[in-house]
């Protein structure tokens, strides 16, 4: 029998297209809010160009818009190749991407204009995450429905990643979001006083647990094997930790509340099950790191494996960071400084952004028929985003330390030692250095963008047949 | 000796790498004695540093630290600095597991101390501890260590560049996460009441 169907790449190709481009814009908003901070008067006294506005746009661009795209565009194309079947509902899997670009246009005018939640990383208003659940719920139907269809008994370990994501963020996006709307464009949120910093806290880490870490745990499990070119180092392990994940990550968000109103209790607790985070996130990154290190010989003629290596070593260092960052004594120096912004960082940066554009110098080449234009240029791109990503994260480090010290700096009659704003002035060179990393970031980021460019610039995109599953299957 | 070594790892720092191997592998063995000399740079430099000379945080007189304060930090920091060298030259022979290569634990601390000498050496400058100046003296000495660790490595465990290259960057995922440890256990003690005496 042989089979005439081909996978839906359109869909795929549409959303890889847009992980670029977002991913361009996210970033110079970063290095803007990023210069902002070093020299104020670049907000040229413009309201919807301070750092108050930009900051959400910045974060929503980077994480859902480009985070976002490369997670549609790599659980569409992972779940058809890992089933041999072609993505379900084709109308609903279009309306995905025209529902999600929508979604990221209104945030691009609605967060300059002030129009805001002022939940972190929800600051949507309630008509879009009317709009945001639609398209949700579509994704699920789209995904869940291509596992229904699929020609391999067995369902491989990414696709648990991308369900748990799936599900996961839809639970999370309701609860945090549900207010009671005094307008079209306000609203009030349905909790009240340290319930509601609890519910947003608990999507809040869970955003980074669910869509940040499982989605691209997710990614890491197709296209790290794909391209070292053998199987993962172990299957079981990446079983286990993904039950261990998904049951621990869920309970950790509490920390983001060490010396709050929320009782002990749950600030302990959410102490201890980040400190547990610790081994899962590990179980990831071995499975990961040993896998790539058994095509050691590839690195030669494949930069694209280091890219996949370094975001596979933040991944593990952020995951150590993280946990360390949660005991309560070492939050209360910590929090609220820029050692926070570091860590976020080397996870962004570091592990989503890198194990993204590895995934997308696979992908994109192949939706088009074409060979990468030049590995030589992912190489540019590798030591430039590595450079940008350390002078990030070195000088927060700096900085946050600092910050943290002089804040509780007391003279032995029991006043501060500094006021608010000599920290403020102390953070001035710091500041500069993370501008700098961040340019260079971006710098890499557009040398990708190019070398994709010039890659497909022309192609037309291809039809890939459906292989008929091996009878060992 | 050891000396030569440090000189030549500035100079033509390949041949030094073989040298060395060549040395540990040798009868007689390699020595890495002199990390005790060398960590003594950046713990004495500091104790000086911070007693004598002070730094100033945006505005304001140098902040000082008493003598006695300074000193217990000095000790702490100078162990600290060997247990940091030893534990990845350990760590390196544990890793070497992985990476299917079988050397003497000896030539594994070693090429974790020669390697961190660019950060003993520029460790003098906490004499004068203006955090700006020492970040931006001690930057290129951490690219020359990283540089070191990425050119030795393959050389002393005799293995091909790539496999090196992959092998190196296990090492420095540790020794960044090593430092992420440091940093929190700085955070703890402090919490914790065990703060350094400022002078007033």
């Amino acid at each position: 029998m042989t089979n005439t169907e081909t996978y839906n790449y359109t869909v795929v190709r549409q959303f890889s297209i847009m992980t670029i481009v977002w991913g361009l814009v996210g970033m110079s908003v970063g290095v803007l809010i990023a210069a902002q901070l070093a020299w104020p008067a670049l907000n040229f006294d413009i309201p919807w160009l301070t750092f108050g506005r930009l900051r959400p746009l910045h974060t929503n661009a980077v994480i859902f818009a480009f985070g976002g795209c490369a997670l549609f565009a790599c659980s569409y194309y992972v779940v058809q190749h890992t089933c041999h079947a072609k993505l379900a509902f084709p109308v609903l899997a279009a309306f995905t991407f025209w529902g999600w670009q929508a979604v990221i246009l209104l945030a691009a005018i609605t967060l300059p204009l002030g129009i805001t939640t002022s939940k972190e990383y929800a600051e949507l208003e309630w008509p879009i995450d009317i709009l945001i659940t639609l398209v949700w719920v579509s994704y699920a139907l789209v995904f869940f429905g291509t596992i229904v269809k699929r020609k391999i008994p067995h369902i491989y370990v990414a696709n648990w990643f991308f369900g748990a994501f799936i599900v996961t963020v839809a639970v999370l996006h309701v609860f945090n979001s549900a207010a009671l709307p005094v307008s079209f464009l306000k609203s009030y949120s349905a909790y009240a006083g340290v319930q509601d910093a609890m519910v947003q806290w608990w999507y809040g880490h869970n955003a980074v647990g669910f869509f940040l870490t499982a989605g691209f745990l997710g990614i890491m499990y197709y296209f790290v094997p794909k391209q070292a070119g053998r199987p993962i180092y172990s299957y079981r392990l990446s079983v286990v930790h993904f039950w261990a994940l998904v049951f621990t990550y869920i309970w950790a968000g509490p920390h983001h509340l060490h010396y709050t109103a929320l009782p002990d209790w749950a600030q302990s607790l959410g102490m201890v099950m980040s400190l547990i985070l610790l081994a899962p996130s590990w179980g990831g990154m071995i499975n990961g790191i040993m896998t790539l290190s058994g095509a050691w010989h590839k690195l030669r003629t494949d930069p694209v494996l280091r890219l996949l290596i370094v975001s596979i070593s933040f991944y593990g260092m952020s995951t150590f960071e993280g946990p360390m960052m949660s005991i309560k004594t070492v939050n209360a120096l910590s929090h609220y400084t820029d050692w926070t912004i570091g860590h976020v960082h080397s996870g962004a940066l570091g592990w989503v952004a890198l194990v993204s554009m590895g995934a997308m110098y696979y992908l994109i080449p192949r939706l088009f028929g074409r060979e990468l234009y030049s590995l030589r240029l992912v190489e540019v791109h590798f030591w430039t985003a590595t450079i940008g990503i350390v002078l990030y994260i070195a000088s927060m480090w700096v900085a946050g330390i600092m910050q943290g010290l002089m804040w509780r700096a007391v003279n032995t009659d029991g006043t501060l030692t500094y006021s608010f704003v000599e920290s403020v002035q102390a953070m001035h060179p710091y500041y500069i250095v993370r501008t700098l990393g961040g340019a260079f970031f971006l710098l890499g980021a557009v040398i990708m963008a190019y070398n994709l460019w010039v890659t497909i610039a022309g192609a037309k995109g291809v039809e890939v047949e459906i292989p008929e599953p091996a009878a060992a299957h | 000796m050891f000396i030569q070594h440090i000189v030549g790892l500035f100079t033509d720092p390949m041949r030094q790498w073989e040298k060395i191997r060549e040395q540990h592998k040798s009868a007689e063995g390699g020595s890495v004695a002199h990390v005790f000399l060398l960590a003594a740079i950046p713990a004495i430099s500091g104790y000086i540093g911070t007693t004598q000379v002070g730094w100033r945080i945006g505005v304001g007189e140098p902040i000082r630290i008493t003598g006695d304060s300074a000193f217990a930090i000095a000790i702490i920091y100078y162990l600290a600095l060997l247990v940091g060298v030893f534990s990845i030259g350990w760590v390196i022979h544990l890793l070497g597991k992985a990476y299917e290569v079988e050397k003497s634990l000896s030539l594994c601390i070693a090429l974790a101390a020669y390697a961190a000498t660019p950060l003993f050496l520029i460790g003098l400058m906490q004499v004068y501890p203006v955090l700006w100046l020492n970040m931006l003296l001690g930057l290129p000495a951490l690219a020359y260590t990283v540089y070191l660790l990425y050119s030795g490595l393959p050389i002393m465990m005799e293995i091909p560049p790539e496999k090196g290259f992959l092998y190196s960057s296990a090492v420095l995922a540790v020794g960044l996460i090593a430092l992420v440890a440091l940093l929190a256990m700085t955070a703890l003690l402090w919490g914790m009441g065990l703060q350094p005496v400022f002078t007033n």
